[in-house]
């Protein structure tokens, strides 16, 4: 039977106009411009000079300067040690929350878990910097203690980097796997351990891969917000991290060259691609479950 | 298939350390009987269930199996068989894989898992299915995934929650005739909890009436039927004319009620309502200041009654079964 299709849309369609408008104006115009300044020697507009050239590309390719490599394997690094651990750390936290009998204990996790989100991220990370840094609260306790002599390098590296943005983007991961987790039916995991699964063998079995959604879409955005994040590097790494974002800055802000910083931005979005469609393909082979694709 | 007793002693459980769900229960379930857990909702018989199941702990009390004290012990070393309400299959894992679970928990060789499965699945008559989903079956289909699930494990005792609740009537109806044929051809011990006092009656050996957390009444269906010991289970199971206006009180069915010609009556009344059920009529009689209810069952001809006639009752002294106040 061949489905009814009205030809009008429905009048409710128009509520979508200004999500439309604002997608396209700041997400795939920008985008667009982006792509298409990779691909030219200087900026068309300004220079009529301008040529279209693969030569950012092939700048990047070559990376005589020996960083360009550096620093996407860093950012990479960086949001692949970010989300494990956020998932981690969040996975247990959503797990319990959502399986909570009082309302009111549910309540505040809630808040405590959504309570970070409204300082600003520059606030947290300045707070981390006064917790790690060589004069922080961590290495002058210690040292007062006479457990360690010299400062511990808890930060200006990636693993001070990597604490900063775990603290970050943890609610993001525990919020979307609480949903998930959440509307699980208890019953299943009951049902494995009357079949004889301890309690550990009934999670692995049955809540973990039914939980598996949330893992894929919990871990896609704190990847993606991680490997875009600016600030927190900048400020965490000093001079000893560069991510891409943090050359991207430097390519539009110092260098002046636009072209080669769309040409960056273009490499990042395309690596991660590759790497959230693997990851999907790898969790949904392992569970028999359903991936987000 | 082995079958084993079960023991509820003086077994008391609290929620959040004031509802009391579990009253000093004492239940003895004989080996291999089909014993119903019967009452309205909160009445703790599913909390009953899910004590022997190791689902909860009483606070006290103890819980045997087999005449092992089984009380400590944690659900997945107790070696039962469950069916929950609406189910509870694993919706990731096909038919068989469902099946097989149990098996697998239990480090079975994996020929002998192909082989075992394959026989429960034929049990419940659902060869062809084993690599569909849950989500792919009827609610018949996933009734007996989940019945084949639990034996497969040849467990000592078969637990079922309300697990043809789900079901439309006609369903229902089969489903009862099916699982107790299978709960007969295996000899398996069978708690079954219900609040549907008809699916009680129809498939049990025993039923244990529950009402606020205490077992008011044990016995066979025929028995919990005609001599219901308190109020509450003649209240509970089918209609009930309760006459406590005497020094007694007693209950009488609506069957043992006769309509009879005014002059040969105990009561003379005026008929109410006449609900045409198919093989019988309940009639509404008020008579005597009160509502009777009576059942008339049509044999031979039916002489019908409609509301605003005049008709006379009588019943046997005998008839009327004395509740303990």
């Amino acid at each position: 039977m061949p489905a009814v299709v009205s030809r009008r849309p429905s009048p409710i369609a128009w509520l979508i106009a200004p999500a439309l408008l604002l997608f396209i104006l700041f997400f795939v115009l920008p985008f667009a411009v982006m792509v298409a300044m990779s691909f030219f020697s200087s900026n068309p507009i300004g220079n009529p000079h301008a040529v279209v050239t693969t030569r950012h590309y092939q700048r990047f390719i070559e990376d005589n300067a020996g960083i360009f490599h550096d620093a996407l394997w860093e950012t990479l690094r960086i949001g692949l040690v970010t989300t494990v651990a956020s998932l981690l750390i969040g996975y247990p936290l959503a797990h319990w929350m959502a399986r909570m009998q009082s309302r009111l204990g549910h309540a505040l996790a809630l808040m405590a878990v959504i309570t970070p989100l409204l300082t600003g991220i520059v606030v947290r990370t300045f707070a981390w910097m006064t917790i790690l840094q060589d004069k922080g609260v961590i290495n002058t306790t210690l040292i007062s203690w006479g457990l360690i002599h010299k400062p511990l390098p808890l930060m200006y590296n990636e693993f001070g980097t990597v604490v900063a943005l775990v603290h970050i983007y943890v609610p993001f991961m525990v919020l979307t796997l609480i949903g998930v987790i959440g509307r699980i039916d208890e019953r299943f995991e009951q049902a494995a351990r009357s079949l004889g699964a301890g309690r550990l063998r009934a999670f692995a079995e049955v809540t973990l891969p039914l939980s598996l959604p949330g893992i894929l879409a919990g871990s896609l955005l704190v990847f993606a917000l991680s490997i875009s994040a600016y600030v927190t590097p900048s400020l965490m790494g000093g001079t000893n991290v560069l991510t891409l974002p943090m050359l991207i800055a430097q390519q539009v802000g110092t260098s002046f060259n636009p072209g080669f910083a769309g040409a960056l931005g273009v490499i990042l979005l395309a690596v991660s691609l590759v790497i959230v469609v693997a990851y999907n393909r790898i969790l949904t082979r392992l569970s028999g479950e359903q991936g987000l694709a | 298939m082995t079958s084993a007793t079960i023991k509820l002693d003086c077994v008391t459980k609290t929620f959040d350390g004031k509802v009391v769900a579990v009253d000093a229960v004492t239940l003895d379930i004989r080996a291999g009987e089909f014993f119903s857990l019967l009452g309205p909702s909160g009445c703790g018989k599913t909390t009953s269930l899910r004590m022997i199941a190791g689902f909860e702990m009483p606070d006290s009390g103890r819980v045997h199996v087999g005449g092992q004290d089984i009380t400590d012990v944690p659900v997945h070393r107790r070696d039962m068989g469950m069916v929950f309400q609406s189910y509870a299959l694993f919706p990731h894992r096909t038919v068989a894989e469902n099946v097989a679970f149990g098996l697998r928990m239990r480090d079975v060789p994996r020929p002998e898992i192909a082989k075992r499965v394959a026989a429960a699945l034929a049990q419940v008559a659902l060869t062809g299915l084993e690599e569909r989903r849950p989500g792919q079956l009827s609610g018949g289909q996933q009734q007996r995934v989940a019945l084949a699930r639990a034996l497969v494990i040849e467990p000592r005792v078969l637990l079922c929650d309300e697990p043809l609740g789900a079901l439309d009537r006609k369903l229902r109806q089969q489903m009862q005739f099916e699982l107790k044929e299978l709960q007969q051809r295996l000899g398996v011990t069978l708690v079954f909890v219900t609040h549907d006092q008809e699916e009680a009656l129809a498939m049990s050996d025993r039923i244990a009436v529950m009402n606020k957390g205490r077992v008011e009444q044990v016995g066979a269906p025929t028995e919990i039927y005609e001599r219901p010991r308190t109020r509450f289970v003649a209240d509970f199971i089918g209609e009930i004319n309760l006459l406590d206006d005497g020094p007694c009180p007693g209950a009488l069915r609506p069957e043992k009620i006769r309509l009879v010609p005014v002059a040969d009556a105990r009561l003379e009344g005026t008929v109410e309502t006449a609900n045409f059920l198919g093989g019988a009529t309940l009639y509404r009689v008020a008579a005597g200041g009160r509502t009777y209810l009576a059942r008339e069952t049509h044999s031979g001809e039916r002489s019908p009654r409609a509301a605003g006639d005049a008709v006379g009752l009588a019943w046997n002294d005998t008839d009327v079964v004395p509740l303990e106040s």
